[in-house]
């Protein structure tokens, strides 16, 4: 669905990527990592310097009368909505543009109006709305005529709670349902929900593409073992942790899975002594990037 | 042209005249402001020509059937390129990708989303009441001809305005600010097109006809209604060329803003 092969544009350095159809990959890394440049490249908004960018099949630069329909892009600072229009027209305006039957745009509107909430104001110009109530319509405009390929940059800048859930439960439902959802966010809770793969830049290079299992193995990712304990203190000389806490009856152990498992470590502290409370959490993403993040910067 | 694309044109037209009008007294008062503002260069002209009874051979009716020519087809035009007047502001603000991620051309979303339709009010009444006025009063004879023609003319004087609008836009691709370029390429001959061109210098009136070809947007139409002397310094052929001129000078614009469109450059972030 989107390749991009040896591209070199601004930051970016050789970025390879394929996203094959039906996939959900999320775009992370810090501040100025390239990932807006990315999406714009794969949006066909910028034209690499160097190699080779396909979306859908297509240069995106050139041919986007033939695959358009299909597509769909939010960018924050790039508003799909004229801004003299009110939301309603605004959004007969794009269903003409791609071409929907009227029925379907009329179902698809109230799903729309009611799943993020804009109903109440949908005959206000969208240049007199909040912020946040733009966010709602212009992310609901990139979903109205539902695109097979859909790239979202930091889309739920601006939404408060609600509507990044209601956001978040819609993207799930259309790439359930077959779409290919490319999305950058800061938001690491809405990537690991969304996201099957992860793709992870750093200062313009692709650091890591692949599953979360795979980043979590790749980073080191920690785990973090709490129990109570009845009974001695067990002898943990022989467990390869990284840290440990001594609380009364409470041991607390940070370790990493691919050094050593869960099931390891009780075994052997269950040979020991007692558990009466276990509690296993394994780092979430937001964790990983942040530990990666200090790697790079040490 | 597809159903489709007619379609959408129809969305678009309401769509920008409901939102320009959405506050009726507004819009009126905003209309009516355009259409006095523009009016008053016009009471100058008439009470110069109180004072001289003629310039160059001119009176006052017939400068004033000049100036409608004018006032209509900017009322026309503006309908239609608004989204080329203030492109620079499109490009400057990085609207300019919102038409790049559409499946439609790019010339075709910026001339068709929005329109000043005060503007073409304002003007365009403007134009129509100079038109009622004079018609009747500078001895042209109506007849399917005259009338074919002054359609013609009109859409010729449209397109040729056009093409300074789209090749000003294409521009913005290259200069950082067209403002100034825009002022004296199109709102100062603009100026010198109210006045008959036979008296300004021959830098001018060459200018006018051959580089920024206003005259043919209001001053060769008028003279094959008048025929006034003044006019027979020109090629005869002239008079018939506003359709021509208007088709050629637009369809070099829209190569160039072809050619120049690569040179886009979108931001990182």
């Amino acid at each position: 669905m989107v390749q991009l092969e040896y591209v070199r544009k601004f930051i970016l350095k050789d970025v390879n990527l394929h996203i094959p159809e039906g996939m959900a990959v999320g775009l992370i890394g810090e501040s100025g990592a390239g990932k807006t440049t990315l999406l714009k490249l794969v949006s066909g908004l910028l034209v690499p310097d160097a190699g080779r960018v396909s979306t859908m099949g297509h240069d995106p630069g050139h041919y986007r009368k033939r695959y358009g329909r299909a597509f769909s892009a939010y960018f924050t600072g790039i508003p799909l909505l004229e801004p003299q229009d009110t939301v309603r027209s605004g959004y007969e305006g794009i269903a003409s543009v791609y071409q929907m039957a009227p029925s379907v745009f009329v179902r698809e509107y109230s799903m729309l109006t009611e799943r993020l909430g804009f109903g109440e104001y949908q005959n206000q110009p969208v240049e007199a709305l909040s912020l946040g109530q733009r966010a709602r319509v212009e992310l609901g405009a990139a979903l109205l005529y539902r695109p097979r390929l859909l790239v979202l940059d930091e889309p739920t800048v601006g939404l408060d709670q609600e509507a990044k859930q209601a956001l978040r439960d819609l993207l799930k439902e259309r790439v359930e349902q077959g779409m290919t959802l490319l999305i950058s966010s800061h938001d690491m809770n809405e990537v690991s929900h969304l996201c099957g793969r992860i793709a992870l830049l750093h200062k313009g290079n692709l650091e890591f593409y692949g599953d979360q299992e795979q980043l979590h193995w790749q980073y080191h990712s920690f785990h973090t073992m709490q129990m109570r304990i009845l009974g001695p203190l067990p002898d943990l000389g022989d467990i390869p942790f990284q840290q440990y806490q001594i609380e009364g009856d409470r041991l607390t152990l940070v370790y990493s899975s691919n050094y050593i498992t869960s099931a390891e470590i009780l075994q052997q502290i269950m040979g020991q002594t007692s558990i009466t409370e276990l509690v296993i959490r394994k780092a979430d993403l937001g964790q990983v990037i942040l530990r990666h993040s200090k790697a790079f910067l040490e | 042209m597809q159903s489709d694309t007619i379609h959408l044109i129809g969305v678009y037209l309401k769509t920008t005249a409901k939102a320009w009008f959405q506050y009726r007294v507004d819009a009126i008062m905003r209309s009516l402001a355009v259409f006095l503002r523009e009016a008053t260069g016009v009471v100058v002209i008439y009470l110069t020509l109180m004072k001289f009874q003629d310039l160059n051979g001119w009176n006052v009716y017939e400068m004033l059937f000049l100036c409608s020519l004018l006032f209509l087809t900017y009322g026309i035009l503006i309908i239609f390129f608004t989204g080329l007047r203030d492109f620079g502001n499109t490009v400057r603000k990085g609207e300019f990708d919102r038409y790049l991620l559409r499946p439609r051309g790019l010339l075709f979303q910026i001339i068709f989303v929005n329109a000043d339709w005060f503007a073409a009010v304002g003007h365009g009444c403007l134009g129509i009441s100079l038109f009622l006025v004079t018609a009747g009063k500078v001895g042209v004879v109506w007849n399917v001809g005259t009338v074919l023609y002054y359609l013609f003319a009109v859409l010729g004087g449209v397109l040729i305005q056009g093409a300074i609008f789209l090749l000003l836009a294409a521009l913005n691709f290259y200069l950082l600010e067209t403002d100034s370029l825009k002022e004296l390429l199109y709102y100062d001959m603009k100026k010198f097109a109210a006045y008959p061109i036979s008296i300004y210098s021959k830098v001018i009136q060459i200018c006018m006809i051959y580089v920024i070809p206003f005259a043919f947007v209001n001053y060769f139409p008028a003279q094959f209604f008048l025929r006034k002397q003044d006019g027979a310094v020109y090629p005869f052929a002239c008079l018939y060329l506003t359709p021509v001129v208007g088709g050629g000078v637009y369809l070099l614009a829209y190569l160039f803003w072809r050619y120049s469109i690569r040179y886009y450059k979108s931001s990182g972030n």
